[in-house]
C-alpha cells in the first residue's frame, strides 16, 4: 500500500510548482493557473490526512468540496477582472497594469 | 503491488505535466497541461478511494474550470502572433523560492511522525457518510458557501459587462 509520506511529497511538488508559477509568470491567467495548482496541492493533502489519519475518514473530503466551491468562484471573478483589465488597457501582464506601484 | 505501481506512474506523470504548466512556452500549451494535471489529481482521489470527489473534480475541475481559463485565454490575446515572454525577470528568485518550500516541505512531511497512522486505507468512502457530513455537521458553511459563490457570479457579471453602449 503507498504510505501517506507519497502524497504529502507530491502534493508538496504541486504546491512549490505553483509557487514558482504565480512568482515567476506575467500573464494574469498563467498566474491564476498556477494558482488553481496550489489550490489542488491542498485539496490533495486534506484528503489524504482524512484517509489515512482522521478515524470519522469524511472530514477532509468535505474540506476539498469546500475548497473546490470556492475555487470555482474564485476562477469567475479573477476571470471577469482579467478581461476588464485587458479593455481598459490591451494588456494582460501584470507587471504593465501597474498605475498604483510608488 | 499493482496498485503502487500505478501510483507511481499516475505521480510521475502529474509532476511532469505540472511542470509543464509552469514552463509551457505558450499560453494554450500551458492551459492543456493544466486539464491533464487537474485530472491526475482526480485519479489520485481514486487511489484515496473518496470516488465522488473524483468524480467532482473531473466534472468541475477537468470541464468547467478549464473552459473558462480557455476562453478567457481567447479573449485576452492581442491579435496575431504574440511572441511576448511568459516571464518576468524575477523568474530565478521565484524558482530558489519554490525549491527552498519543496525542501521545507518534503523535510517536515517525511520526518513527522504522524499520530494515528495506520498505513492503510479504507475500503472506500462512499458518497452517503459524505452527504451526512455535508448537510448535517457542515450545514452552516454549506449555506454560507452557496451565498459565496452567488455573490462572486454577480460580481463577475458586473464586473465583465459591456458598459456605455
Amino acid at each position: 500500500m503507498v504510505p501517506l509520506e507519497n502524497y504529502l511529497v507530491l502534493s508538496a511538488i504541486l504546491f512549490s510548482l505553483g509557487v514558482y508559477g504565480v512568482l515567476a509568470r506575467r500573464n494574469a491567467v498563467l498566474i491564476l493557473m498556477s494558482v488553481e495548482l496550489m489550490l489542488n496541492a491542498v485539496s490533495l493533502n486534506f484528503v489524504a490526512f482524512a484517509a489515512y489519519l482522521d478515524p470519522d475518514k469524511i472530514t477532509g473530503a468535505i474540506f476539498a468540496i469546500f475548497v473546490i466551491t470556492v475555487a470555482a468562484a474564485e476562477v469567475g471573478l479573477a476571470l471577469a477582472i482579467v478581461i476588464r483589465l485587458f479593455r481598459n488597457r490591451a494588456t494582460s501582464n501584470v507587471d504593465e497594469a501597474a498605475t498604483m506601484k510608488w | 503491488m499493482a496498485t503502487e505501481v500505478l501510483w507511481w506512474i499516475f505521480a510521475s506523470a502529474i509532476v511532469a505535466v505540472s511542470v509543464g504548466v509552469v514552463t509551457a512556452r505558450t499560453v494554450i500549451h500551458s492551459a492543456i497541461f493544466l486539464i491533464l494535471s487537474l485530472c491526475g489529481v482526480g485519479a489520485m482521489y481514486i487511489f484515496l478511494t473518496v470516488e465522488f470527489l473524483a468524480l467532482v473534480q473531473f466534472l468541475i475541475y477537468g470541464g468547467a474550470v478549464t473552459v473558462l481559463i480557455l476562453l478567457a485565454l481567447m479573449l485576452t490575446r492581442g491579435g496575431g502572433t504574440v511572441t511576448e515572454k511568459l516571464n518576468g525577470p524575477q523568474a530565478p528568485f521565484a524558482a530558489a523560492a519554490g525549491v527552498a518550500l519543496l525542501l521545507i516541505l518534503t523535510t517536515v512531511a517525511i520526518d513527522t511522525a504522524w499520530p494515528g497512522d495506520t498505513d492503510d486505507l479504507p475500503d472506500m468512502i462512499t458518497v452517503t457518510p459524505i452527504s451526512e457530513g455535508l448537510f448535517m455537521d457542515f450545514g452552516a458553511p454549506f449555506v454560507i458557501a452557496s451565498v459565496v459563490l452567488l455573490v462572486a457570479l454577480v460580481g463577475a457579471i458586473i464586473l465583465a459587462r459591456q458598459e456605455d453602449d
